[in-house]
């Protein structure tokens, strides 16, 4: 196990850093440098674009050495790092959109013959046709499959998530892929400071690939990923990937502990809640926004509004144990979310979901509203307000007239 | 090799309920008699629920293209509605179920494995075995036979060549069926036909009728109760996915007798790596699984022909054919028929399953040329 292989350093307290003014998806691109992938494979498509474009010209300066193949679809690039990594390699991939969905037969075969493929999906609303605003359904499409799933907040966050999905999908109690989702546009096209991460800081932190049975001649003939017959091997199967999410709790937590002491960056590993040792109410959400949120939660505690923010970091593993733990104490709670779900209960989205399947089981669970923001359409400030006041008066008494309220739209929201 | 094994017991006992209807199973092959069995199928349960029974059918393998040459298995269930379905996946059935299998051709007869254990693992003691061929009830038998049946067995054989009666083989094999089994008489399936608007084809189930020839068979196996008592499987110990493992895991599986030890030889979940990794075989030995679980034909050698090239060795997708001295290993050969294709001399020919093994002419072996598929891979 590589995690026991670690042993205690001293965090580094470095005086001065290097800080680079990066966009996401050269950032990121930074991180897979340092992860020394072996085999790249790149199909574009906005927003991912980005990624490939800053790694094809660290190859092309001879930053680092990899195997790029420039797929004909996306099916093919999933594809590609799926046999790939099931010879011993270390892969990246990554899509957005409709690009992910026309890769879904080998999304599902990546998961289901235990794969630990890394992929970057810049998120991207599902055509309509040309949308190329910013919403999580293409990346939602896969949480019952069996790929973990994480939610950066920033660009450094993404750069750190895309080293530690590494350690943690190649992880022996593991071996499954990982998607990080970052937000199209508001990460991948946005440069902010980012302290980059060194190769030498993290050799420890991420040792090399080991699969324990490679598809390889010189470890003798193997097939990995058989077709099965279902009366022979059906449950068995799903069983073994079913401990694998479950196991890789322990892992992430791991993980994110040892990335501290060889970065000095820290990071809860599931659950980033503010302000709620004594918040009356929350908001929930994931990603990017987060930021904008927070700063409209600080805005309302000037106003004496106890309200804090949860921020989830994991979609699959589901931190739901974290998660009741962080809003066991709070009257009402309203999702963020950029995703739909038509025809669900109550017209709400696929977090709102997760969410309430957690908080079920509490005794004095608070009360749940549903905020969506749909189509790409960009939230501002005033949007996340309105929200928060809304939850505000659930959690004083006042009767919601529904369960989930479209902000963004046009019209009447009925 | 250090790994323990205990006996486990067959996995038969879910099927006791559907063991109280009555089943006929039928068998044919992908494309060539998609058709025909959904015709004989549909006028089956027509005639069925014209007595009065309650009768439904459902099949196992589609029409699709790639499913060309496979076997394909239809069931007519005539019973209680209040049992439930048994559902496509369950692939196998096992245990006292069949009252009547109806083999399109006798090729599916001399198949390996799965199918095999599914025509007679799963027959009641007194089942009826309908053959389109045109072998002779006791050369049926000797087929038969030929493979160890685990249970006894006092039914009947039917035989009938339809090819001589009509085109397609359904009506005639109605009515082969009729005479075989005392359930489903003649006028009921009359009566069928004339509901689904083949009345034409009466005629035809007539003379499937007439020209069909009945035997009673009685076949004693001694050592029954032998086969239920289980297989050995190697026995969970913690540890997980080792070639050892894996290796003793196969053993038990090709040790199964009948496809119900079979299930029981699968490993639990613990046992698996992720990934569902296998092993190949260590070097100079070849690979103990199912490798060829349906074959209609075989390739022969001529050996004057042959200047030995080598050729069909590279071609051979399987490496059933050695290199030394070009011979094939029917156990491995799939019957694809590269080999005949890629020989310069013509020295390599494809010859029907049934003719090839037991020297008999059967015409109802699909024996079609690549050239001659419609669409396929």
């Amino acid at each position: 196990m590589c995690a026991q292989k670690v042993e205690l350093v001293k965090s580094i307290p470095k005086e001065k850093y290097n800080v680079k003014i990066w966009n996401g998806a050269r950032a990121i691109a930074e991180a897979v440098k340092v992860a020394d992938v072996d085999v790249i494979s790149a199909y574009p498509i906005r927003p991912y674009t980005g990624i490939m474009n800053s790694l094809a010209q660290m190859l092309a300066n001879g930053e680092f050495k990899a195997e790029i193949v420039i797929a004909d679809s996306e099916h093919s690039q999933f594809e590609i790092v799926k046999h790939a990594s099931a010879t011993g390699a270390r892969t990246f991939v990554g899509s957005s959109g409709v690009g992910l969905l026309y890769a879904f037969e080998s999304v599902t075969a990546t998961s289901l013959g235990s794969v630990p493929v890394v992929g970057v999906i810049g998120t991207r609303a599902l055509d309509d046709p040309g949308n190329f605003g910013m919403e999580w359904t293409d990346v939602l499409t896969t949480r019952d499959l069996g790929w973990l799933i994480s939610w950066p907040r920033d660009v450094q966050e993404a750069t750190d998530m895309t080293l530690v999905a590494y350690r943690v999908a190649e992880d022996h109690r593991v071996l499954q892929p990982h998607f990080i989702a970052v937000d199209g546009a508001a990460i991948t096209h946005v440069s902010m400071p980012v302290i980059p991460p060194s190769k030498e800081d993290l050799s420890e932190f991420l040792p090399p690939y080991d699969l324990p049975y490679k598809v390889d001649p010189e470890d003798g003939p193997v097939s990995k990923g058989m077709h099965i017959a279902p009366s022979l091997i059906g449950p068995e199967e799903r069983k073994v990937i079913d401990v694998a999410l479950k196991r890789s709790k322990e892992v992430i937590k791991e993980a994110w502990k040892d990335f501290e002491k060889y970065t000095g960056r820290r990071y809860s590993p599931f659950i980033e809640a503010k302000n709620m040792d004594d918040a009356e109410i929350a908001l929930v959400g994931m990603g990017a926004y987060m930021k904008d949120i927070e700063l409209v939660a600080d805005m309302l505690r000037k106003e004496g509004i106890k309200i804090g923010t949860v921020r989830l970091r994991y979609l699959r593993p589901f931190p739901n144990e974290e998660l009741v733990a962080s809003l066991k104490n709070v009257k009402a709670a309203g999702i963020m979310e950029f995703d739909f779900s038509f025809g669900s209960p109550n017209g709400t989205g696929s977090l709102y979901h997760e969410v309430a399947t957690s908080l079920y089981d509490m005794d004095n669970r608070p009360k749940l509203l549903d905020f969506l923001f749909l189509g790409g359409r960009e939230p501002t400030t005033e949007h996340f307000k309105k929200a928060a006041e809304k939850v505000h008066e659930l959690a004083k008494g006042k009767a919601a007239e529904k369960k989930a309220y479209w902000l963004t739209l046009r019209g009447e929201d009925i | 090799m250090g790994i323990k094994m205990k006996k486990v017991p067959p996995i038969n006992e879910r099927y006791k309920e559907y063991e109280k209807l009555d089943w006929v199973v039928s068998h044919g092959v992908g494309v060539d008699h998609t058709a025909d069995m959904t015709t004989f199928a549909s006028v089956l349960a027509q005639a069925g629920y014209l007595k009065d029974i309650d009768s439904y059918y459902y099949m196992r393998y589609d029409d699709s293209p790639e499913r060309n040459y496979l076997p394909m298995i239809f069931y007519n269930v005539f019973g209680n509605p209040k049992i439930p379905v048994l559902l496509h996946e369950e692939v196998e059935p096992i245990g006292n179920l069949f009252n009547t299998i109806v083999a399109f051709t006798s090729s599916v007869l001399i198949q390996k494995t799965s199918q095999r254990a599914l025509l007679f693992d799963g027959a009641k003691p007194d089942a009826v075995l309908v053959v389109n061929t045109s072998l002779t009830p006791d050369e049926v038998l000797k087929l038969v036979k030929k493979y160890n049946l685990s249970k006894s067995w006092y039914g009947k054989i039917v035989t009938v060549r339809t090819s001589l009666i009509d085109r397609s083989p359904s009506f005639p094999l109605l009515g082969a069926l009729a005479k075989g089994w005392e359930k489903i008489d003649i006028g009921s399936i009359y009566d069928a036909l004339d509901l689904l608007g083949k009345e034409n084809k009466k005629e035809s189930v007539k003379k499937g009728f007439e020209n069909a020839t009945v035997k009673d068979v009685e076949v004693e196996i001694q050592n029954e109760k032998e086969v239920d008592e289980g297989i050995e499987i190697p026995e969970f110990n913690g540890k997980s996915w080792t070639p050892d493992i894996y290796y003793a895991y196969q053993k038990a599986a090709s040790s199964a007798k009948n496809y119900s030890q079979r299930i029981a030889a699968m490993p639990r979940w613990e046992v698996l790596s992720s990934g569902l990794i296998e092993f190949g075989p260590k070097p100079g030995n070849k690979n103990i699984g199912f490798t060829t679980p349906w074959k209609f034909k075989r390739p022969i050698l001529n050996r004057e022909k042959c200047i030995d090239c080598k050729l069909c060795t590279y071609y051979c997708p399987n490496g059933a054919i050695d290199f030394t001295k070009i011979d094939f290993d029917y156990e491995y050969c799939t019957g694809c028929g590269i080999c005949e294709k890629v020989c310069p001399t013509k020295a390599i020919e494809l010859k029907g399953e049934v003719e090839s093994v037991e020297g008999l002419k059967d015409e109802e072996v699909p024996v079609k040329r690549f050239e001659s598929r419609e669409y396929g891979f």
